[in-house]
């Protein structure tokens, strides 16, 4: 296919494993985020991508064609930094026409080339400014400028905006899948913010333990989350161990209508979003419990019930949502539909 | 925490004890040696104070002048020739397993510890006929007969390299060791090979931190004057070498005082320089 | 440790003196023989060793003088210590072995406190070159000890012994050479007039002088090592990495004793005669002590001692000694020595060094 196409990459470090085995297809022009906690595998995945780690085992394919043993400097994939890896020698317009002077392009080509990718990042003007002269934000312009100075095949980003404070953070989250678009670059970054992959990503990778856990598009990633690792990194969800079987289920505080098991299964664990469960008063729904706290956050209240001791959260906007307080025993309405039964 | 700018007089008491050490060891000293520099030479021994430009005259000559500018350029070759060597063996010093590195650094400080005497006791058996490094190329198959490697430049430069690479080394650690390694990756995922992103990336990157050490070095080599004596033939004598016979052997003290202070005037000079153009280099 | 509190105190000899009372406090019956004491400085190394076994206890034994012995810097270091610490009234040793040179320039100053021949009586038995006077005939230094430096060489690489000076500028033995560095240490000046213009009278001028540096660079290229330390080329004459040079005859001799493939040879033209002086510091005050010393070591039998014990040559007439010829041979020799101009190191000191560094140093 065309693309990049990961097959059964492993890299292992002094026998302890980093990436286990992993399989992914990357359409081009996709924009994906490798999404995890710390230490999932993530960062080292996209380093092998990018050719700075060899893979212990595997291959990786681009449009077909085997890259696994091509160097990092003959790849031409434009990579952004945790760091950023901004020269300190070099102001801003030479940190940009870098690899152009690697190639030896001439001077004028690389100023010219260099005002291009200015523009492009919102930073006209800038070209001469020492490196350490700038702001954050600003850094983060030219390292994306010069990462994609050779027009790459691919666009690797790791973390790159988890030095910008939150405001700045949302904006260019915005910005960089605008660019994106507008290239049509194959762009894969790493992040452990869900929120930032949610808002950029076409296809979002849940790694987990060195293995991809779940890769799909934000919404399913959110809506069916195939196991409590992905329900409970993406997002708050409610994980609800049930018993039963084909007919129905009973949760700890009682039945939860419509939800069926698979054939021969006689418990499983249930993710319901805190936004699906709807409270309503004792006796309009099976399942009940008793509140034990409540958060009101302005624009949303969230409700802490105590269902014959497993503890489950309701969201909803205060318009939604009928008076209650701490002590009242409520009933918990739940949408078979948003109930998922996930793997075990 | 803040840190507030000095207001009382008290807020740079901290500044008492470097002071009087600066003073009491090094402004001091170098007061007397100019003192003395200008003092009258008895020629029976000894000097008795007085003001006389007469160990200046005597210094101002062609042949000190060749010897001066012997010593500079010797110890130029040494600062450049460590710091080739050394720049390129730190960087990957530093980014060696900790175990390796302590093992290098534990080698390097014990050869600093070793004085000069031993240091060209030991060259100069390495280098010789009868017990030499050319008795094993002899042996296997390289060389005719033994010869004797010294004494000759060759030998004095090797010696004193030997002598001035661990300081190099150690110099040049703590700035390699925070080196960003994240900027050599780079330059590689711009396209530069390794060896070509080591040129352009780590050496302007340091490029200060290498003025320095070339000027320590420098600094370093310019008072050896064991190993010329012992490496090299006369020709190859420091100005150090001098300065050691005026003031031991000739009891000359007002010269040596002399061409000491000529010695150190003529490195602050070179070194000044070398700050100014490097300064002038960063803000280019 | 009353007797340091009188003579002053340096932070050197509290240091020593604190070593020296700990070990007093720790041997009692010894404090009353410390009460008449001496401190005497020797050339380190070889001397000094020699020195605190052969001679100072046998001279603490006759006289009941205790002997601190000092070890002195090579070179004209120790003059000038001597002299700084006399300025401030104070004596590091009060009698010290001095080259001559360094008697000369410590003459100059008035450094040496004049000796009173009366309380000398072995004074006689000195072979007159070893009485070194003031201008106005006050004896300011006796001779301590004697030594030769001759021409020596490999066995291994030099089959049949040199027979003359002249070996050195033998085109023959190129880079083979060690030499000492210094015009004021190794009197090749002195040699080269014998060898080549019939005796030292040629160095009376400045232009002789020239005349035989000029000479003396001929043997420029057979040069290997100019040396100022001893260590450096005994080693490598032991070896035979540099197999010809000049060196201390007595030691060649003990090198060769101990099986090392060397010899010292003396030349028809002569060995070169050395000598150190007992000096005593103006700023002594132990005059009685120095002069018992020096009359002890001035003893003809304590001369043959030397020589047997420390290899040096004697200072007294050889007729005076027991020595049998070949004691007094591995020591000194009949052929009529060269002796150093000394009177030139003091008088043209930096006109010669300064010839002496072009010459040598010249590519």
């Amino acid at each position: 296919m065309s693309g990049l196409v990961l097959e059964g990459i492993s890299k292992s470090f002094n026998g302890v494993s980093a990436v286990d085995h992993v399989d992914l297809a990357v359409p081009n022009g996709t924009f994906v985020c490798m999404l995890g906690p710390s230490g999932c595998g993530k960062t080292t995945l996209l380093r092998t991508i990018a050719g700075l780690e060899e893979p212990t085992s595997g291959r990786i394919l681009i449009d077909g064609a085997d890259i696994t043993a091509v160097p990092a400097h003959k790849r031409n994939f434009g990579m952004v930094f945790q760091s950023l890896a901004l020269f300190p020698h070099l102001n801003v317009g030479e940190n940009i026409a870098y690899p152009l002077r690697i190639r030896s392009v001439g001077r004028a080509e690389r100023v010219k080339r260099a005002e291009e990718l200015l523009a492009l990042v919102d930073l006209r003007g800038y070209a001469d400014r020492p490196v350490a002269r700038l702001s954050g934000g600003q850094r983060q312009r030219v390292a994306i400028a010069r990462a994609l100075a050779l027009s790459p095949k691919l666009f690797l980003l790791d973390e790159p905006l988890s030095a910008l404070d939150a405001k700045l953070r949302e904006a260019m989250q915005v910005e960089l899948r605008k660019l994106q678009q507008r290239l049509g670059i194959t762009t894969i970054v790493v992040t452990h913010d869900q929120r930032e992959a949610m808002t950029m990503a076409d296809l979002v990778v849940v790694m987990g333990q060195g293995r991809i856990q779940q890769a799909a598009s934000p919404v399913e990633i959110y809506r069916k989350p195939v196991n409590a690792f992905v329900a409970d990194f993406i997002g708050s969800t409610n994980l609800i161990a049930v018993q039963g079987s084909g007919q129905g289920v009973t949760a700890p505080g009682g039945t939860i209508p419509g939800v069926v098991l698979a054939p021969g299964q006689t418990s499983a664990t249930l993710s319901v979003r805190p936004e699906d469960i709807h409270l309503v008063p004792v006796g309009e729904a099976p399942l009940t419990g008793t509140i034990s706290f409540i958060r009101d956050l302005g624009a949303s209240i969230e409700t802490f019930v105590d269902a014959g001791g497993t503890q489950i959260v309701a969201v909803a906007s205060p318009r939604d949502r009928a008076e209650f307080r701490v002590g009242d025993t409520v009933g918990l309405r739940l949408a078979p539909e948003s109930c998922r039964v996930l793997a075990s | 925490m803040r840190l507030e700018p000095p207001r009382r007089a008290l807020d740079y008491a901290p500044l008492v004890f470097p002071a009087v050490m600066l003073t009491v060891f090094f402004v001091v000293p170098f007061g007397i040696m100019v003192m003395v520099s200008f003092f009258q030479r008895q020629p029976a021994g000894f000097y008795t104070p007085a003001f006389v430009f007469a160990s200046y005259e005597r210094f101002l000559t062609a042949f000190f002048g060749g010897v001066l500018g012997f010593s500079l350029g010797l110890a130029a070759l040494v600062a450049l020739i460590c710091v080739v060597i050394g720049f390129p063996f730190t960087y990957e010093l530093a980014r060696a397993r900790r175990s390796v590195q302590v093992v290098w650094l534990v080698a390097l400080l014990s050869i600093l510890s070793l004085s000069e005497v031993v240091i060209g006791f030991a060259w100069s058996t390495l280098l010789s006929r009868t017990a030499g490094i050319s008795n094993l190329l002899v042996w296997l198959g390289l060389m005719e007969k033994p010869t004797a490697l010294t004494p000759n430049f060759g030998a004095v430069l090797t010696g004193m390299v030997y002598q001035a690479l661990p300081y190099t080394v150690l110099v040049l650690y703590p700035a390699m060791a925070r080196l960003d390694p994240t900027l050599m990756e780079a330059s590689r995922t711009l396209g530069a090979p390794p060896l070509k992103a080591f040129l352009t990336v780590v050496v302007p990157a340091l490029r200060n931190t290498i003025l320095a050490t070339f000027i320590m070095v420098f600094v370093f080599a310019l008072g050896s004057y064991l190993l010329p004596q012992l490496l090299g033939r006369p020709q190859h004598w420091t100005l150090s070498v001098l300065i050691t016979d005026q003031a031991i052997y000739q009891s000359n003290m007002p010269f040596a005082a002399a061409m000491a202070v000529f010695l150190v005037l003529v490195t602050l000079a070179l070194v000044g320089l070398s700050l100014l153009v490097g300064r002038k280099e960063i803000a280019a | 440790m009353t007797e340091t509190t009188k003579t002053g105190i340096t932070r050197r000899t509290v240091l020593a003196g604190a070593a020296a009372g700990a070990a007093l406090l720790a041997m009692p019956s010894i404090l009353r023989a410390a009460d008449r004491s001496l401190k005497i400085g020797v050339y380190g190394g070889y001397f000094q060793e020699s020195f605190d076994e052969h001679i100072f206890p046998d001279f603490t034994s006759a006289t009941g003088i205790e002997v601190q012995s000092i070890s002195e810097p090579t070179g004209e270091a120790w003059l000038v210590q001597l002299s700084q610490a006399a300025r401030a009234g104070q004596a590091p040793a009060d009698v010290s072995m001095m080259s001559q040179v360094a008697m000369l320039k410590g003459q100059a100053i008035d450094l040496w406190s004049p000796l009173d021949q009366a309380k000398l009586p072995n004074l006689k038995n000195l072979l007159p070159q070893f009485v070194n006077k003031y201008p106005d005939g006050r004896i300011a230094g006796v001779g301590a000890v004697a030594w030769y430096i001759t021409l020596v060489t490999n066995t291994d690489v030099f089959p049949e012994a040199p027979t003359s000076w002249a070996a050195l500028w033998d085109p023959a033995n190129k880079d083979r050479l060690g030499l000492l560095a210094l015009v004021s240490n190794s009197f090749l000046l002195e040699v080269t007039a014998r060898t080549f213009f019939g005796g030292p009278a040629k160095l009376d001028t400045e232009d002789g002088i020239l005349e035989v540096m000029n000479k003396l660079a001929e043997l420029k290229p057979n040069v290997r090592l100019w040396y100022r330390d001893e260590a450096q080329f005994e080693q490598a004459l032991k070896s035979g990495e540099i197999p010809m040079g000049q060196y201390y005859h007595d030691v060649t001799g003990l090198a060769a004793a101990d099986g090392n493939p060397v010899r010292s040879t003396f030349p028809t033209e002569g060995g070169i005669l050395d000598s150190g002086c007992w000096a005593v510091s103006a700023a002594s005050k132990k005059s009685a002590e120095a002069h018992e010393f020096i009359n002890y070591m001035s003893d003809p039998a304590i001369q043959a001692k030397l020589t047997r014990n420390v290899g040096t040559a004697p200072t007294v007439a050889r007729s005076l000694t027991d020595l049998t010829d070949k004691e007094f041979g591995a020591a000194s020799s009949e052929i009529a020595p060269i002796i150093p101009r000394y009177d030139l190191y003091q008088t043209k000191s930096d006109w010669l060094n300064q010839k002496w560094t072009e010459l040598i140093v010249a590519g």
